[in-house]
C-alpha cells in the first residue's frame, strides 16, 4: 500500500464522528464601520500612508514629487506612458525586475478592518512585481472598500484567479530583539492612493 | 535532558530571562489589545474551533478533494507518511530539477523533518530566508519560538553573527542596518535560487489552493522568482472552503503579534507559466494523534504562538529547554504523542493556570489536555523516588484532618523560628530560588472561623 492509501485509510479509521460545519452569522461582527475612515488608519498603523485623490493623473504627480529620480517605473494605469521606463512584455525572466523602483497597481478590493488590498493575476502581469518593488503605490476606488475578511472572500468568490495576496502595508520584520524594521524583502514603502 | 534541566541553563543569565519574559508579555498585551478591538471576537474562536473539528471529523475526504483540486490546477501531489519520506520525496523534486541553490520561507513542519541537514548532506544548500530564521540557521541553532525564532538572542548576538558570516560591520546592534544587510544578502540568494520550499498555513480543499502568510515578503520573493516552488503541509492545514480563510485569517496575525493581518497572505493556486508547484501532504504522527479522543484537538492549531506569549513557564525558560520543534504549551501536548519516555517532563513544564487556554484562537483546551498528559505519564514512567514517596505521604496526611493541622502548626512555628540556613537546605526544593515567607502564626481554618465568628457577632 502507497503512502496515500495508508494515511488516508488510517484518518478515516481514526477520526471521530461526523461534527457539523458551523454556521457563520456576519451580523456578530458588523459595528458599521466608517470605511474610509476605518480603512486609512489600518494602512497608517501597518505602516503605509493613505492619499484621497481625484484623478490617476494626481497618482502620478505625487510620486513624481515623493521620488523625484528614480529610474525605473512602471505603472499599470491607462496612460502612463510618460512615467513608464519598462516594458513587461520584454520581460522574459522576473529576476530581471530586481532593480525596479517605483510599481503603481490597482486593487479592486480593499479590507476596512486591517487595510489589506487585495492584488491578483489580473491586477499584477508578473507575480513577483509588488514584492520585488523598492517603492509599491495601489489605486483603489472607495467605493471597493469593504469592512470585513468575509466580505471581501465573499467578492473574491466571483472572481478566478490563479495567484493572489491581500497585502497590508510595506513589508516588515521585527526579528532582532523585537524592534519593528520596515522594509524587510519585499517593498520598502507601500502608498494607497483612494479614488 | 529534561526540561527543568535545560530551564535551569537558561536561568543562569537572569538579565536575559527578564529581557525574554517581558519581550513576550509585551507580544501578548500588544494581542489583547488587537483582540478587545474587534466585535466578535469570542465568536470568531468559537467558528475556529468548530470549522476545524468538523474539518478533522471529515479528513480524510476533504484531503481527496484538496488532492482532486490541486491536480486540476496543475499543481503535483505527494504524500509522505513520515519525516524520512517527505524529506526524500522533496530531494528527488529537486533533484529532477537539477536544483542546487534552495530558498526556503519559514516552515515548522520542514524543521520538524530535519529536512536542512538531509538535503545538505547531499551538497544542496539550503538558505532559510525568514530574518529570524536565518539568525537561527547561521548560530547553528534550531528556532526557540514558532512565530519569533531568535527571541533568544539579543541585538549583540546578531551583529557577531552577521559580522563573522555576512562581513557586515561592526554596528553596536543597530536593527535598521542588520536588516538592511540581511535584505541585501537575501536577495542575492532569491536571485540565484533554482527551487524555493515553502509551509502552508491553510490549504483550501474547494479550490484546491493554499495560502502562506509572511510579514516580510520572502515567501513570495522565493516562490515567483525560483522555476520550481514546493510546499510542504501536515494533514491538518486543511480547511473546507475559501471562505473560512475570514475566519482564520481574522484570527491568526492578531493573536500572533497583535497585527491586524500578516503584510502579505498569499494565495497560491496554479504555477505561474513556465514554472512548476508541488505539493507535499505530510502525516508524521498527525493520524496517530488524532485517534487519541482525549488529544486530537491539539490538531486544531494554527501556530499562532499566542499561547507561547502568555505561558509563565515558556517565558522563563525559553523554548529550547522544550527540546523540541514545537515547544511551549502546545508542544508539550504535541510532543509526548510522539514519544513519551522523551518527553515525559513536558506536560509538567506547565502551572496549568489556564492563560494558553484563554488566548487560543481556535479554543484548544490547552491547560486540560495537559493536565490529562501528567495522568497518563505519571502512570507510565517510573517516577522519582522521593517525590512518589513524597506524594503517598502527602496523600495520607490530607486524608486526616487531625494529623494535618499538627503538621500544620510544625511547620508554621518551624518558618517563624528556624534559621535561614535550615529552612533554605537542600531537601526543600521550594527554596532552591526563593526566601519562604513568615509563617503566620494562625492556620487558614482559624482564621475563617474567627471571621465566620466575628461576622455572625456583627450580624447580631
Ligand atoms: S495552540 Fe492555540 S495559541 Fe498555541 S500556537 Fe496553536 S493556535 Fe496558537
Amino acid at each position: 500500500m502507497g503512502s496515500r492509501e495508508s494515511i488516508l485509510a488510517k484518518l478515516k479509521a481514526n477520526k471521530p464522528e461526523a461534527i457539523d460545519l458551523p454556521k457563520i452569522d456576519l451580523n456578530v461582527f458588523n459595528e458599521d464601520l466608517d470605511l474610509i475612515k476605518e480603512f486609512t488608519k489600518k494602512v497608517e498603523i501597518v505602516g503605509g500612508s493613505v492619499i484621497e485623490i481625484s484623478n490617476d493623473e494626481e497618482v502620478l504627480t505625487h510620486l513624481k514629487k515623493t521620488f523625484p529620480n528614480t529610474k525605473i517605473n512602471f505603472s499599470n494605469l491607462d496612460n502612463t506612458q510618460s512615467f513608464n521606463t519598462i516594458d513587461l512584455s520584454t520581460i522574459k525572466n522576473p529576476r530581471n525586475l530586481e532593480d525596479l523602483d517605483v510599481l503603481v497597481l490597482e486593487s479592486k478590493i480593499g479590507v476596512a478592518e486591517n487595510g489589506a488590498v487585495w492584488l491578483d493575476d489580473n491586477d499584477i502581469p508578473i507575480r513577483v512585481l509588488p514584492f520585488i518593488t523598492k517603492h509599491l503605490a495601489i489605486v483603489i476606488s472607495k467605493n471597493n472598500l469593504v469592512p470585513y475578511m468575509h466580505e471581501a472572500y465573499k467578492s473574491l468568490s466571483n472572481h478566478n484567479s490563479s495567484y493572489g495576496v491581500f497585502l497590508s502595508g510595506p513589508s516588515k520584520t521585527a526579528d532582532i530583539e523585537q524592534s519593528l524594521v520596515i522594509g524587510a524583502h519585499g517593498a520598502l514603502s507601500l502608498t494607497v492612493f483612494l479614488k | 535532558m529534561s526540561h527543568p534541566k535545560l530551564a535551569s541553563i537558561f536561568n543562569k543569565d537572569e538579565k536575559r530571562v527578564d529581557w525574554h519574559d517581558k519581550a513576550l508579555w509585551f507580544v501578548r498585551h500588544k494581542r489583547d489589545m488587537s483582540a478587545h478591538s474587534v466585535k466578535g471576537w469570542e465568536e470568531l474562536r468559537n467558528l475556529g474551533h468548530g470549522i476545524k473539528a468538523h474539518m478533522l471529523s471529515n479528513l480524510d475526504n476533504y484531503l481527496i478533494q484538496f488532492e482532486e483540486n490541486a491536480l486540476k490546477n496543475g499543481v503535483q501531489v505527494h504524500w509522505a507518511a513520515n519525516g524520512k519520506e517527505h524529506n526524500q520525496i522533496v530531494h528527488k523534486i529537486l533533484k529532477e530539477h537539477n536544483a542546487k541553490k534552495i530558498v526556503k520561507s519559514k516552515s515548522m513542519l520542514t524543521e520538524e523533518c530535519h529536512l536542512n541537514p538531509y538535503l545538505e548532506a547531499d551538497g544542496m544548500e539550503v538558505i532559510d530566508t525568514d530574518l529570524g530564521e536565518r539568525i537561527v540557521q547561521l548560530a547553528k541553532e534550531p528556532p526557540s519560538h514558532i512565530v519569533l525564532p531568535a527571541i533568544h538572542k539579543d541585538r549583540h548576538q546578531v551583529d557577531e553573527l552577521f559580522q563573522e558570516h555576512l562581513g557586515t560591520k561592526p554596528c553596536d546592534g543597530d536593527p535598521q542596518y542588520l536588516t538592511g544587510e540581511a535584505r541585501k544578502h537575501l536577495r542575492e540568494k532569491f536571485i540565484q535560487a533554482d527551487a524555493a520550499i515553502t509551509g502552508v498555513n491553510f490549504a483550501i480543499a474547494d479550490t484546491g489552493g493554499f495560502v502562506v502568510c509572511t510579514n516580510e515578503g520572502n515567501a513570495d520573493m522565493g516562490a515567483h522568482l525560483a522555476p520550481v516552488h514546493i510546499a510542504c503541509m501536515g494533514v491538518e492545514k486543511i480547511i473546507p472552503k475559501q471562505e473560512h480563510l475570514g475566519v482564520f485569517l481574522r484570527l491568526l496575525a492578531r493573536s500572533a503579534t497583535g497585527q491586524p493581518i500578516t503584510t502579505y497572505s498569499s494565495h497560491f493556486k496554479k504555477p505561474q507559466p513556465g514554472s512548476k508547484m508541488h505539493i507535499v501532504i505530510v502525516d508524521n504522527g498527525r493520524s496517530e494523534q488524532l485517534s487519541r479522543p482525549d488529544f486530537r484537538a491539539s490538531l486544531h492549531c494554527i501556530r499562532c504562538g499566542a499561547c507561547m506569549n502568555t505561558c509563565p513557564i515558556y517565558r522563563r525558560s525559553g523554548g529550547h529547554s522544550y527540546d523540541a520543534t514545537i515547544p511551549g504549551p502546545i508542544g508539550s501536548i504535541l510532543s509526548p504523542g510522539k514519544d513519551l519516555t522523551k518527553y515525559s517532563s513536558l506536560p509538567f513544564a506547565s502551572t496549568l493556570c489556564g492563560s494558553c487556554s484563554d488566548v487560543c484562537p481556535v479554543k484548544i483546551d490547552i491547560h486540560s489536555q495537559l493536565y490529562k498528559w501528567r495522568q497518563i505519564i505519571t502512570k507510565n514512567t517510573p517516577q522519582p523516588f522521593v517525590k512518589k514517596q513524597s506524594m503517598k505521604f502527602m496523600g495520607k496526611l490530607f486524608a486526616k484532618p487531625s494529623q494535618y493541622e499538627t503538621v500544620g502548626k510544625i511547620a508554621r512555628w518551624s518558618l517563624r523560628n528556624l534559621p535561614k540556613s535550615v529552612i533554605n537546605s537542600k531537601p526543600n526544593t521550594w527554596g532552591k530560588a526563593r526566601d519562604l515567607p513568615i509563617g503566620p502564626k494562625q492556620s487558614f481554618d482559624d482564621w475563617y472561623k474567627e471571621r465566620e465568628n466575628n461576622k455572625k457577632s456583627n450580624d447580631q
